[in-house]
């Protein structure tokens, strides 16, 4: 949108003052964003009549980062037959080309994964117990493949992905909404470790 | 913020979150030279500030005109608007794509969407510019505006309330029109205190403390028993809250109260904006924020889907929906709240104004004299 030019519009008298901005926003080739969006369970599944599920949070790995920064950072109440849970957490991750090459390495990693296991970004649906002393418990899988978003260079904006049951990964349960902003930075990684 | 705190001036800055067009959406802040804020308000996409020496300034979405400087072209920088240079203005109030503002002598003018007559000029064609609403006069002394998705208000010194604009449910008290382009009276016989128009549901305070509202009812919104709901289009008393009332806030699902001792909530909180924590997420019952019951709050904000709470020593809690950083907790990194959460960038400044809108909330704050003692804060 074209925007009215300082010039017309500003009076001496009534000076606006924008201090420099302290940061440069990072470009969109050196970092991803990761948002883990909703969460629901298929009324039929088996995590829906499990009296022992009360609250659930969502996972994933990325590299060197800790757990306490790729987990959602609270557990919601599980949600009920229909209902949708809102965690809107979102991440973004640092992919500097110079500071954060094994960030980058790892990437290129799962692009050219030769075992297809590999080549996903894995979400964790786990079950935390209101009970301290019990332990958590992993209730669900969900699978974001990085190689179709280098491949169409689109970033994935709010993508139901299935969730699927540990103990048979045939077996869906609900569905994990996620956005993930990478296209560029996949791009850059790839001419990067191809040239 | 260490540097950060070092450039604002002793008279303060604006600090911006969320989606606000200003500064690219990043955390940000502004001032004005030899002029500080008096009056902030957020619609859905758009901004509009007065300053004490009554200048308006408006930034943000303008797809409707809602800016009021004759373009629809999107504004990334607060614009002070120079067709009311004549005038002095004291309040605004933006809705979802319109402007109400009013000046010292009485007047009210209004700009941007006007498909349900939210404009009050008689019309449903949209402005561009602020034209004046000629209901009102010199004699309406106006001592609030409030604008939700289509509608508008205004509430006079003396506690009488006039709404005009979208009637589709209820949401100006008129049982049988679905809208008004003219600014009619809502009375219950008392005077009022306090408005405020949600999108799609109202709500206004008594001088002597009850609470009553009106509009959508779905999500148990209007605080009221579920066989009141069929009255939906009438103002009614929220009897279930005992204490007296001061203010309210309403916003997309959910309605927040602030009374002499505690806040209250109801409606829905699907991304926490009722901050009653992980597992309600919808009440039709007004709850107690027991998370904040030792504070003393003075000022409740509500934006469509997150809450804004102002402590007296001037501290700030949000909580809700933390899309695009609008609960001003981080600078990349966010997440739902579902309970209050302080704003620790603000340890450093005294909170003043606050002002939350669709994807945004600005905040006025001055840099802090001394420093806030420890149990002010523990969380
Ligand atoms: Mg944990
Ligand atoms: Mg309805």
């Amino acid at each position: 949108a074209s925007e009215v030019s300082e010039a017309q519009t500003t009076d001496s008298d009534d000076i606006i003052v924008i201090p420099q901005s302290q940061k440069c926003p990072k470009a969109d080739s050196e970092k991803i964003c990761i948002e883990i969006v909703s969460l629901s369970f298929c009324p039929e599944a088996e995590v829906m009549s499990d009296e022992n599920i009360k609250q659930v949070y969502v996972e994933y790995k990325f590299y060197d980062l800790p757990l306490s920064e790729t987990e959602t950072p609270m557990s919601l109440r599980k949600p009920r037959a229909g209902e949708v849970i809102h965690f809107h957490f979102s991440k973004v991750i640092d992919l500097d080309p110079v500071e954060q090459q094994g960030r980058r390495q790892y990437l290129f990693a799962m692009l050219h994964a030769e075992d297809p296991d590999e080549g996903w970004l894995k979400f964790t649906v786990v079950s935390d117990p209101l009970d301290e002393e019990k332990e958590c418990q992993e209730v669900g899988y969900a699978y974001l493949e990085l190689w179709q978003i280098f491949e169409s260079g689109r970033d994935i904006l709010e993508e139901e992905l299935d969730i699927v049951s540990p103990e048979d990964q045939a077996v869906r349960i609900g569905k994990l909404k996620v956005s993930l902003q990478a296209a560029a930075a996949l791009h850059g990684i790839y001419k990067e470790m191809t040239q | 913020m260490a540097e950060t705190e070092s450039l604002v001036p002793d008279t303060g800055a604006i600090f911006t979150f969320g989606k606000t067009k200003f500064a690219e959406n990043i955390p940000s802040k502004f001032w004005f030279k030899n002029d500080i804020p008096i009056c902030l308000s957020c619609g859905d996409e758009h901004t509009a500030i007065v300053t004490g020496n009554n200048k308006l300034y408006m930034f943000g979405s303008n797809n409707w005109g809602q800016l009021g400087l004759g373009t629809k072209s999107t504004i990334s920088r607060p614009t002070r608007i120079k067709a009311l240079k004549s005038e002095k203005v004291i309040l605004a109030a933006c809705g979802r794509n319109h402007t109400l503002i009013s000046t010292v002598n009485g007047s009210v003018y209004a700009a941007g969407g006007n498909n349900e007559g939210q404009l009050g000029l008689g019309d449903t064609d949209d402005r561009d510019t602020f034209h004046q609403i000629s209901f009102f006069t010199s004699k309406d002394n106006i001592k609030q505006l409030s604008a939700g998705a289509n509608t508008s208000a205004a509430l006079t010194e003396d506690g009488k309330l006039f709404m005009w604009g979208d009637n589709s449910e209820g949401q100006i008290g008129l049982k049988n029109k679905s809208n008004v382009c003219i600014p009619h009276e809502v009375t219950i016989g008392k005077p009022i205190s306090w408005i405020s128009c949600g999108y799609y549901h109202s709500a206004f305070v008594t001088v002597d403390g009850e609470l009553y509202t009106f509009g959508e009812p779905e999500n148990g919104k209007l605080g009221l028993p579920d066989p009141l709901l069929i009255n939906h289009r009438s103002p009614q008393q929220v009897s279930r809250i005992p204490e007296k009332v001061n203010q309210v806030a309403c916003g997309g699902g959910h309605t927040v109260v602030l009374t002499d001792n505690v806040v209250y909530t109801f409606g829905l909180g699907q991304f926490g904006q009722l901050g009653l924590g992980t597992f309600i997420f919808e009440t039709s019952e007004p709850t107690v924020l027991t998370h904040v019951k030792d504070k003393k709050i003075n000022f409740i904000s509500c934006g469509e889907n997150h809450t804004a709470l102002m402590t007296d020593i001037g501290l700030m809690y949000t909580f809700g929906d933390g899309r695009y950083g609008k609960l001003g907790l981080g600078m990349e990194n966010f997440t739902n709240q579902f309970f209050p959460t302080l704003c620790s960038n603000f340890l450093r400044f005294t909170v003043k104004l606050i002002a939350c809108g669709g994807c945004h909330m600005l905040v006025f704050a001055t840099p802090r004299l001394g420093v806030v003692e420890e149990s002010e804060i523990e969380e």
